[in-house]
């Protein structure tokens, strides 16, 4: 990928070399009628790791999707009928040999075996803790996004003082730690809502928006810093001139020019939100009575599990681990073909 | 100069007094009732409404909510009384309430807990610079050769898995599966009571995941700005005078590149200093991160409370600062 092999697919007829070719060719025909995003998807499409990366996200979006179907292919339900058919109360609380490790043998009743104690079924909740981590990240990425964009586009265009109090606000937000925030909303939701039927519904919300509202500041300033520069071409000078409506300029002239800084930031967002949203359910501050793999994880670091049972972490955290690997190294590729200037 | 750091100071100061409103409107209204928590504990979870009344009436909770905050504040700098129910509660400035489990000042908890947190923040910071910055030197000058791409790529891939699981697998591994001496007991053992050394070894593996996994951080940005200092005019420069290569890279590039890995450095550690709350949690250090989770277990409101408004003063200032060192530094900062 480096700078000699980016031959006139990638940048047009950029290299030094004459073009041999006859201009009037299949090739060259291809070549002129190319946008940016098709000459990114193309480099994409060549990168092994992003085709890797995407391919193992697609298997945790069907995972998260179709949890249902799947779960009822493997006769798997996140019902436990009773927790003591499952589980062995005399041995620590570990899954009875029949139900598969660590006791006994593999079994296709359930095929990644039951939790200690609960006797929940590990692959129901696995496959249900997917869905909840990418619904979370993704809602938020939305949400934050929407907020990062409206923001950083009025901040640009407008300046002067709109731009100064915009400004000031990206970096008051910037202080607080994300962490923190969420830790201070724990228990005010926990007291206002405990005892409401659909708490953890309600505690999912509040995630959500805890996540978007500390989540938007690097999108709004990324954008702020495209539209300055974007704000003095002659495309906007020219609209502005024919008298197009400010908002009109601003979602009909520069937010499809933004296409590139927004799908940077959202994939910067999306791997992040997924590890916090585990990492506050480990904490025992996010997701607390649903089914989250965070949640799985603490309590499969009780040490007498740990000890006699790892595979029961091993399952959510390797989840964890794939997703917001694969996120990450996707999101990397995809700010690589995004910029024309790169080169690795 | 003069003017760019009043200037940095009196918007500091605009950012801690919104912050500290937002915190105080957030534990006023946020809650149903914020004298609930301590109603519960007091009545053994027998809380009736005359109770609470009582409650919400001695915490202030019927006054307006402006008066209370000007109370907060000047409880803040020059102390107060706080009445709970039928007690009073002698709290010396700077008060930041009474804890709703211990009875106690928060300051004073909060003042015992701050050097098991800063002494997390020291070391690890300071491990992850110790190897950061040399790697990503290094990287720098063999760039674009395959222990640079071996290098960059296991690091992008260290990275990108979350921290807490690394910190979390280091501490199940090491200290719990394979019980390595120097790791069989974590935590923070204050080094006036227990000597240096137990406190060397309870705190050295949350030093060692912390810097590990900041160092890969670290080592990317140090090698990306060494890459372009490399690349400047003046390098050349000095390479076609005849220069010997170490004067160049550590004299001339690396002084150059270190102003923006200062920069991060100084933003990272202010994050660090106000709560490492996962390592913390994982390592069973008993500093502030602890505590406040702690607090939130408990319902202790006015802890989580000043646990918030701590950090985001260590955060506040630690920018200030970062700032200020910054415009020194490079003064073209001053002038925009």
């Amino acid at each position: 990928m480096s700078a000699d092999t980016a031959g006139p697919e990638t940048l047009g007829s950029l290299s030094d070399e004459p073009q041999q070719q006859d201009p009037n060719s299949q090739q060259a025909k291809e070549i002129a009628g190319k946008s940016p995003m098709r000459i990114a998807l193309g480099r994409l499409a060549k990168d092994k790791i992003a085709v890797v990366c995407a391919l193992v996200v697609l298997f945790f979006i069907i995972c998260a999707v179709f949890a249902g179907p799947i779960c009822a292919l493997f006769g798997v339900d996140l019902v436990t009928p009773l927790a003591s058919e499952r589980v062995d109360g005399l041995n620590k609380g570990l899954p009875k040999p029949e139900m598969g490790p660590p006791n006994g043998p593999f079994t296709w009743d359930h095929p990644m075996g039951v939790a200690p104690r609960t006797g929940e079924d590990n692959l129901a909740y696995w496959l249900y803790g997917c869905r909840v981590s990418l619904l979370i990240a993704t809602t938020a990425t939305i949400f934050a996004s929407i907020v990062g964009v409206v923001i950083g586009l009025l901040a640009g265009f407008l300046g002067g003082t709109v731009d100064k109090v915009l400004s000031f606000f990206i970096d008051m937000f910037l202080t607080i730690p994300f962490l923190l925030a969420a830790l201070t909303m724990a228990p005010i939701i926990n007291d206002r809502f405990n005892t409401a039927d659909n708490y953890s519904t309600i505690q999912k919300v509040a995630l959500v928006i805890v996540l978007s509202i500390f989540g938007w500041m690097g999108t709004a300033r990324l954008i702020r810093g495209e539209v300055i520069t974007l704000r003095e071409r002659e495309f906007v000078q020219a609209a502005r001139v024919m008298g197009m409506p400010t908002s009109r300029i601003l979602f009909k002239e520069l937010l499809p020019n933004l296409a590139a800084p927004i799908i940077i930031s959202v994939s910067l967002m999306l791997p992040t939100f997924v590890a916090l949203e585990a990492g506050l359910a480990f904490l025992g501050i996010g997701v607390t009575d649903g089914i989250s793999w965070g949640q799985t994880i603490l309590k499969a670091t009780n040490l007498t599990f740990f000890r006699e049972y790892p595979q029961y972490l091993w399952q959510p955290l390797l989840g964890i681990v794939a997703l917001v690997l694969s996120l990450n190294l996707l999101g990397d590729a995809v700010r690589d073909a995004l910029d024309p200037k790169t080169r690795r | 100069m003069f003017a760019y750091v009043v200037k940095r100071l009196i918007s500091g100061v605009l950012v801690l007094t919104l912050v500290s409103m937002g915190i105080f409107l957030l534990f006023w209204f946020g809650p149903s009732s914020p004298a609930q928590p301590i109603c519960d504990r007091e009545t053994s979870n027998r809380c009736t409404q005359e109770k609470l009344a009582v409650y919400e009436k001695t915490l202030g909770y019927n006054n307006p909510v402006y008066e209370e905050y000007g109370k907060f504040v000047k409880g803040v700098f020059v102390g107060r009384t706080l009445t709970i129910a039928s007690n009073e509660y002698p709290c010396a400035a700077p008060c930041l309430g009474v804890s709703f489990r211990t009875k106690q000042p928060v300051k004073e908890e909060l003042v015992s807990r701050i050097p098991a947190t800063f002494s997390v923040a020291i070391g690890g910071a300071f491990l992850y610079l110790l190897f950061g910055i040399p790697i990503g030197v290094a990287a720098a000058r063999r760039r674009g050769t395959v222990a640079d791409k071996a290098l960059v790529s296991s690091f992008l891939f260290i990275s990108s898995i979350p921290y807490y699981l690394f910190a979390l697998l280091t501490w199940l591994y090491l200290t719990i599966t394979f019980e390595v001496p120097l790791f069989s007991d974590t935590g923070y053992f204050a080094i006036t009571e227990y000597g240096p050394f137990k406190w060397f070894s309870g705190l050295f593996l949350a030093w060692v995941a912390l810097g590990i996994f900041g160092c890969t951080q670290y080592t990317r940005f140090t090698r990306g700005a060494m890459v372009e200092a490399l690349s400047e005019d003046y390098i050349r420069t000095a390479k076609a005078k005849g220069l010997p290569s170490r004067t160049i890279v550590y004299r001339h590039g690396l002084r150059a590149a270190l102003v923006p890995v200062v920069t991060i450095f100084g933003i990272d550690f202010g994050t660090l200093l106000a709560g490492t709350i996962f390592t913390e949690r994982i390592f069973e250090i008993q500093g502030i991160g602890w505590w406040s989770l702690e607090a939130v277990q408990g319902r202790d409101l006015p802890v989580v409370m000043a646990t918030a408004l701590f950090s985001a003063v260590v955060l506040i200032i630690s920018n200030l600062l970062v700032d200020v060192i910054y415009s020194v530094l490079d003064p073209r900062v001053r002038l925009s």
